[in-house]
């Protein structure tokens, strides 16, 4: 990868590198039909890698030419990212990370996913390991992928309220970490009491049970 | 050792119940490992020959909260594990004691985020805190000894253990 970087020697007058387009005989991007290439929107290159980025849900073809005409039979990796507060083009990223074993190569696909929309389609029929990246997506961020059979929460308990990784909520949670009851043996029984006060009063009024319920009913995943 | 030549005959000694059945217990604790972390690899050294607790007479590692009283949570505890811990909690029989080993099952640690509880001592009662991140094998036996005492010390008839 080092030998593919501009001599900094050379590049000291130039503007600063913006992503490029990739070259257009880019083997994957040659090996596209004009109906795919067409829904691209960019193409980025970065240390070596390539990446597509389309508009969901527009990458299900995309991503069903790769499988199965350009044969990229391992997925790395299904993820998301939200660009909330970013001037983006919409505010979710759902990023696949493919691989092709033939010859090592390792591509992205971007696509960007409107706040609004209700699901994004699924592509567990391509490639198995999506059911859990799938289900760690939605578990994080609430997204719905529409065709996986088995969107149960994969990371935090089934009764958490919220998508802790979506930006606006906050590093601390809203409390969910202080709702366990205080045990106490006491006379050959166990008594359960209250937690003791939190030391730390950043927040307190976060915790209580109306914010709470408010909390729940703002993070209900969308299309339930 | 020589004891053999004290015990002549039927020997016996005197001594208070109170003093004895603290002695059997702080000799002999079963610990139950709640290894969640990296505090667990110093714990298992711990029990392991080179630091080797059986020196002290708490060697004998229960899988099973049943079996044992001493409780040593070391890691940090989320709160998908809080339920669990504290089910195990609920699983020990009396007389029970907790080890809260290292920064993180003590206080949370670096973790200040929504998903790990900051302090296991909010939800379950500990005896002993152990500094360190994660602790040193020498911190974790210096806790025990530490249980230990607080197990001489206690009366039999307090109540404090159901009695």
């Amino acid at each position: 990868m080092t030998d593919e970087r501009p001599d900094p020697a050379d590049g000291a007058e130039e503007a600063p590198s913006t992503p490029e387009p990739a070259p257009a005989q880019h083997p994957v991007s040659a090996a596209l039909t004009p109906a795919l290439s067409s829904t691209i929107l960019a193409t980025l290159e970065h240390q070596g890698q390539t990446a597509f980025v389309v508009r969901s849900p527009d990458q299900r073809a995309l991503l069903e030419h790769l499988r199965f005409e350009q044969n990229f039979e391992y997925l790395k990796d299904v993820t998301a990212i939200d660009f909330l507060g970013r001037d983006t083009v919409e505010r979710f990223q759902l990023v696949y990370v493919l691989h092709r074993l033939t010859d090592h190569l390792t591509i992205r696909v971007h696509a960007w996913l409107s706040e609004e929309a209700d699901e994004a389609p699924s592509v567990v029929d391509l490639w198995d390991l999506a059911r859990w990246g799938e289900r760690e997506t939605h578990d994080m961020f609430g997204i719905v992928f529409d065709g996986n059979p088995d969107l149960r929460r994969l990371l935090m308990p089934e009764d958490y309220p919220a998508f802790p990784l979506l930006k606006d909520y906050p590093l601390k949670g809203r409390g969910e970490r202080r709702q366990f009851p205080y045990l106490q043996p006491r006379g050959g029984e166990m008594v359960e009491g209250t937690p003791p006060p939190y030391p730390v009063t950043i927040g307190r009024g976060m915790h209580t049970p109306d914010y709470i319920e408010e909390v729940r009913r703002e993070s209900r995943p969308k299309g339930e | 050792m020589g004891l053999e030549s004290l015990i002549s005959g039927e020997g016996f000694l005197t001594t208070k119940i109170n003093d004895l059945v603290n002695w059997a217990r702080k000799s002999a604790l079963w610990p139950m490992p709640f290894g969640t972390a990296c505090c667990a690899i110093e714990m298992m050294a711990t029990f392991s020959g080179r630091y080797d607790i059986s020196r002290f007479g708490a060697e004998v590692v229960r899988f099973s909260p049943r079996q044992s009283d001493l409780l040593i949570v070391s890691g940090r505890i989320s709160i998908k594990m809080m339920p669990v811990l504290q089910k195990i909690y609920r699983q020990m029989p009396e007389p029970k004691w907790v080890i809260s080993m290292g920064a993180c099952a003590s206080c949370g640690g670096v973790f200040d985020t929504y998903t790990l509880v900051q302090g296991v001592d909010q939800f379950i009662p500990v005896d002993v805190y152990v500094p360190g991140c994660p602790p040193r094998p020498e911190s974790l036996l210096d806790a025990v000894f530490e249980i230990q005492q607080i197990i001489e010390g206690e009366k039999l008839d307090s109540g404090k253990h159901g009695s």
